[in-house]
């Protein structure tokens, strides 16, 4: 089974260099030993398989080695036992020596599997261990963003319990108000951890339906209006934008998290501006802030997991790593630009596929 | 607007969930029954003849979907869903057996105090003579099939009208796309969902003081549309 997985898994040019070497050592071998013939003995030229098979079988596959042995032992009998030019043996001696062949293929072939085995053993778990830190970094991150919430939320509500009966009723409202506030603010975040988890593991299914992004972005609005209401938001979509093949939940998903990033990471009262237009194969929205932007070369780093911005004092960084993973399923993209008078530009991108059949034109 | 005295029926497991839904709708003068299971759900619906249903999806015994489902072969009365689920597929499931609405948890309590006030308005509302809904400065009468704006009349085609009427049929609900095709163009159309994005701009454009963020002709983002009515300010004559 092992043996298996791994031939399957060799590329198959490998395989095949394998097995040409093996053929072409136990040639070269032969002619080695006919050269070798007149004044060597039969022993010698024996050796010189043998070194052969070694090379091979130190070099690839178990398949191979084994072709190698054969090989060697058959030219061998066939060139230099006698009765030469049959496979006919006089001496028992030479059984000996064929087995010995096969043994010293097997056994270094054996060896080299092994160790290759390691090799992939040693690769994998330093792939899981990667995937551990990323794990424990999320952990980290999850643990410190949930933990603060809970210990208000924990306070805050055995406080009320324990001595809600003497504290004025202003100071108990604004108690259950916190509790309120910080439960909101949790559950937005692990809704985000599961969303994150679904897309990485394949757990979602993209559901590809003709949209509008302008029907999109008024439904972000229509959400965001609690979150948005102290920013001055400006919508710039063209009367004339095309539909687009999208799985408009998760597009609705991935633009909420940019308004939701913009109104998080700049001052009340500042402008965030929403646009949509098409350029050449794709249609670009752009979600702009005026805040105080964040410095350059963070840009990239943005859209990896758990990169928090600088300002940033609460939410696990998990919103544009969310924006991107979207993305990727849609065959988009989606970055960030520094604007010139300090704000900052989150923009997607979707491909545009020729536009729908509609439906008959009615007469009006 | 209140609605004093209102028994509302609430299906739920969850202990903790009922308890504070009793103590919210209590101080909102609601009276409630509660059912801990999907079988005890459909009895009360029946022996308390409560003015509305707030069913949770997953109880212990069966499907909340099936207590709509018996609720929808006898009555009207609006079902709200109260659930865990937030896949689309989930909601769509529950608009097409007949809830009215659909509340993912965890949930403030004043949004389910709203949904719950706007339900019990439409059943109160909702007799067939209603013919006329309000849309901010727009009035559309559905049985002459005219709408005005802000005094004018506004000219709807035949299919965008169709529209609205479904919509208007289900005042206040979501109407899936898929019924939302069905009804105007047939179930041959049932998955053209681009024809809804490209009629309901229309209607929009028409109809709306800001088409892009409507308050009358709402998204349900993978869903569906839902009409919401409006009283004016300052309530003037309404229809032609």
């Amino acid at each position: 089974m092992g043996l298996l997985r791994y031939s399957l898994h060799m590329k198959g040019a490998h395989l095949w260099i394998g097995y040409a070497s093996a053929t072409g050592l136990a040639a070269t071998s032969t002619l080695i030993g006919k050269l070798m013939a007149p004044r060597f003995d039969i022993v010698n030229i024996a050796m010189v398989y043998l070194l052969s098979l070694v090379v091979v079988a130190l070099c690839f596959s178990r398949g191979a080695a084994i072709l190698s042995a054969v090989l060697s032992v058959a030219m061998f009998d066939f060139l230099f036992v006698p009765p030469q030019g049959t496979f006919t043996i006089n001496d028992v001696q030479y059984l000996l020596t064929f087995a010995i062949m096969l043994a010293v293929a097997l056994i270094i072939s054996s060896l080299m599997e092994t160790r290759r085995r390691h090799d992939r053993q040693r690769a994998a778990l330093e792939l899981q261990a990667d995937t551990e830190r990323v794990r424990s970094t999320l952990l980290a991150s999850i643990s410190h963003d949930l933990r603060t919430p809970l210990a208000v939320m924990t306070g805050a509500s055995s406080s009320l319990v324990e001595s809600g009966d003497k504290m004025s009723r202003i100071e108990r409202n604004a108690l259950a108000s916190s509790i309120y506030g910080q439960a909101r603010e949790m559950s937005e975040q692990v809704s985000k951890i599961l969303q994150m988890t679904r897309l990485e593991t394949g757990g979602i299914t993209v559901d590809f339906d003709w949209a509008s992004i302008a029907e999109i972005v008024g439904s972000v609005l229509a959400r965001l209006s609690e979150r948005l209401a102290r920013h001055r938001v400006v919508v710039l979509i063209p009367k004339d934008l095309p539909l687009v093949r999208i799985d408009a939940t998760l597009i609705e998903q991935a633009l909420a998290n940019l308004m939701e990033n913009a109104a998080r990471h700049t001052p009340p009262g500042t402008l965030v501006q929403v646009r949509a237009q098409c350029m050449g194969h794709e249609m670009v929205v752009t979600v702009e802030d005026f805040g105080p932007g964040i410095p350059a070369c963070d840009l990239d780093g943005l859209f990896s997991k758990f990169q928090h911005g600088a300002s940033e004092r609460s939410g696990v960084g998990l919103g544009l790593a969310i924006c991107r993973a979207i993305l990727q399923l849609h065959k988009g993209r989606v970055w960030a630009d520094k604007l010139p008078d300090g704000g900052i530009a989150f923009r997607f991108a979707l491909p545009l596929t020729d536009a729908p059949l509609l439906p008959a034109t009615e007469a009006c | 607007m209140t609605h004093p005295g209102a028994t509302v029926l609430i299906v739920e497991d969850e202990p903790e969930i009922r308890r504070f839904l009793r103590s919210a709708l209590g101080a909102e003068g609601f009276k409630v029954v509660e059912s801990a299971t999907a079988r005890r759900g459909a009895i009360d619906a029946t022996t308390h003849k409560p003015d509305m249903a707030i069913i949770d999806l997953g109880l212990p015994d069966y499907d909340g979907i099936d207590v709509i489902r018996q609720i929808r072969a006898w009555s009207p009365m609006p079902i709200i869903v109260l659930s865990a689920r937030t896949q689309e597929s989930s909601k769509i499931r529950a608009f097409e057996t007949g809830a009215d609405d659909y509340i993912t948890k965890p949930f403030g309590i004043g949004e389910l105090l709203a949904r719950i006030r706007v339900a019990l308005r439409r059943a109160l509302h909702a007799t067939p003579t209603q013919h006329t809904i309000t849309l901010g400065e727009a009035d559309i009468d559905i049985e002459s099939r005219a709408a005005m704006r802000a005094g004018k009349a506004v000219h709807l085609t035949p299919t965008e009208f169709r529209i609205v009427a479904c919509l208007a049929k289900h005042l206040g609900m979501v109407v899936t796309h898929k019924q939302l095709l069905t009804e105007v163009w047939g179930p041959q159309h049932a998955s053209d969902t681009h024809y809804l994005r490209i009629y309901l701009k229309q209607i929009r454009d028409k109809l709306e003081v800001d088409p892009v963020q409507p308050r009358h002709f709402i998204t349900e983002t993978g869903i569906g549309y839902r009409l919401v009515e409006s009283q004016r300010a300052t309530p003037g004559t309404v229809g032609t």
